[in-house]
């Protein structure tokens, strides 16, 4: 069968993307098709931007269109705590709170030997170089509570430690307005372990 | 605890089945791949959501249909509850009384089962592998947290290997990020250990009990953990941590040679023995199989005990496997508190008295009849 050459194009850059299979990509190539033009340009100028123009914060290495980003560059941020996270969409999570004002290291995944990263595949040699500045009181974990994250959190404690910075790690358990009687067992250990006085 | 009736629809060889049985003793009778195993493989996937012989669902659904349906009736604490498992091309639903359930965490241990098939009766003489998987099994059914910790443990030794393997292969010994590992070893290992060694303390004593009666006072059971490190029942927690971190650092140069892991609850054993003598090495054939039967037999008094009610329990073609005085040993011990499925190839060597009390069907090409 013969398909225009920029149809076929189209679609195979959509099957290129995550979760998006052949009949996923041609039912959105065929939608481009019938979008208005300004809307597609709108589209396509988007994407070359969020390539072209965004890169890693020289500080944090979260990504951003300015250097330093907008919460390295804040003076309102508490400059005392760095929250540390694997992915720039933990540190997204992170500031929708709202609640936290601090600054962020972003290290860009997890110690997993598996898939051939260590510690000199994250960004941890920029934070240690972040670490000798004074300023810097607490460093939060924030990594996840799996496997790999908890090892990529302990191995960061016990580099940490010389610089006799305060080291924390966030709480895991029960999720809010949750009820006890239909929390799954796991969880609910995991909560009960890290029970505090109150 | 009681199933009242078993619905079966396009599952293996069996096209559809609506079989009534709240009476205790159900026996399955037929020549060999006729569909008796299937009846009993449909209860223990209504109990625990999964086949004991097979991953993938695909297989239990019947050839070149898309779908299999399987119903239970369940009475226990006084009301019928409904279970209910659908099983498609890739994946399955499960629910109970009609409302789904996302997590099959959620759903497994309601109907609890003790399934005791040909293979079991390696337990014994199998490999290390056959007893530890029938540790985590058993202690999975009653404790969740301890599935979730092999799971991770699974997972911290696959990391592990591989940086195992990197540091041997750059010559390295020391490794800042091999001891955060080896901290979460420790962490994982003991509790399970823990777990281990309360579930054998409570199987042992059951197992003792029942072992006593069937070699009417002959033999006297002992189950033996046996470690890959040096450590027992007795020791505390801060103690087990102790030595098992003790323990990796000192095989740690051998470890990062060989590339692997080669201490931890992932390579223990148990050991059986009667009168003081190893029965792995040393049993008959016949005190093997008594053991295994003993073990069986302890399993469900310990859910009795853990659960609170008794679990159902599926025979698989091993009542051909015992000589008469365990079989009757066997269907005595049960009988009156556990509901029990057995499948047969033919009903020589039971005492009448069971036969009597039992309901009895033919299976032949997947279909069932109820005889007499």
């Amino acid at each position: 069968m013969y398909v225009p050459e920029p149809i076929s194009k189209l679609i195979e850059g959509f099957m290129r993307l995550p979760g998006i299979g052949p009949k996923t990509a041609q039912r959105l190539s065929f939608f481009v098709l019938g979008m208005d033009e300004e809307d597609v340009l709108d589209l396509a100028k988007a994407l070359v931007r969020a390539k072209r123009d965004l890169r890693t914060c020289s500080v944090c290495a979260n990504i951003t269109d300015q250097d330093p980003c907008y919460i390295c560059s804040n003076p309102a941020r508490d400059r005392s705590v760095i929250c540390v996270v694997q992915d720039p969409r933990d540190l997204m999570a992170m500031e929708r709170t709202r609640e936290y004002n601090g600054l962020y290291h972003v290290l860009h995944g997890a110690i997993s030997p598996m898939e051939g990263i260590g510690p000199d595949e994250l960004k941890i040699p920029d934070l240690l170089r972040r670490l000798e500045d004074e300023t810097v009181k607490e460093l939060i974990l924030a990594t996840n509570p799996n496997i790999e994250g908890e090892a990529t959190a302990m191995y960061l404690s016990k580099l940490v430690k010389p610089f006799g910075i305060k080291v924390t790690r966030i709480a895991h358990g029960l999720p809010v307005g949750g009820d006890i009687e239909f929390i799954d067992e796991v969880t609910l250990t995991k909560a009960l372990e890290g029970r505090r006085e109150l | 605890m009681r199933v009242q009736s078993l619905d079966l629809y396009q599952y293996r060889n069996i096209a559809t089945l609506e079989l009534k049985c709240p009476e205790e003793l159900h026996l399955f009778v037929g020549p060999n791949a006729q569909g008796k195993t299937n009846i009993l493989e449909s209860l223990y996937v209504l109990a625990l959501g999964k086949s004991h012989r097979s991953r993938s669902p695909r297989e239990l659904i019947q050839f070149g249909k898309q779908r299999a349906h399987l119903k239970a009736r369940v009475a226990k604490d006084g009301q019928i509850h409904r279970l209910e498992v659908q099983l498609f091309e890739k994946g399955k639903k499960v629910s109970r009384n009609g409302i789904e359930q996302s997590r099959l965490s959620q759903y497994i241990g309601f109907l609890p089962a003790v399934l005791f098939a040909p293979e079991d009766l390696a337990l014994v003489k199998g490999s290390p592998q056959v007893r530890r998987r029938f540790l985590d099994m058993e202690i999975g059914q009653v404790s969740r947290t301890y599935v979730h910790h092999l799971s991770q443990l699974s997972k911290l030794i696959i990391q592990r290997n591989h940086l195992l393997k990197e540091l041997g292969k750059n010559r390295q010994t020391y490794s800042p990020l091999l001891d955060v590992m080896d901290e979460q070893f420790v962490s994982l290992a003991v509790p399970i250990w823990e777990k281990r060694f309360r579930f054998l303390r409570m199987l042992t004593k059951w197992a003792q009990e029942i072992h006593q009666t069937i070699t009417q006072k002959q033999e006297e059971l002992m189950i033996e953990y046996v470690p890959s490190i040096q450590i027992d029942d007795g020791m505390r927690t801060e103690q087990l941590r102790e030595i098992f971190a003790n323990e990796l650092l000192k095989i740690r140069d051998k470890e990062i040679r060989r590339g692997s892991t080669l201490l931890g609850p992932q390579r223990d054993d148990f050991r059986l023995k009667a009168n003081q003598l190893d029965l792995h090495t040393f049993g008959s054939q016949g005190q093997q199989r008594t053991a295994a039967l003993s073990l069986k037999l302890a399993e469900i008094e310990l859910i009795h005990q853990e659960m609170g009610v008794y679990p159902i329990l599926l025979l698989d073609d091993v009542l051909s496997e015992l000589d008469d005085s365990r079989k009757t040993h066997l269907l005595t011990a049960i009988r009156g508190r556990v509901q029990t499925f057995v499948t047969t190839t033919n009903l020589e060597g039971i005492d009448s008295a069971t036969l009597e009390q039992a309901r009895i069907y033919r299976v032949r090409q997947g279909i069932i009849t109820e005889l007499g």
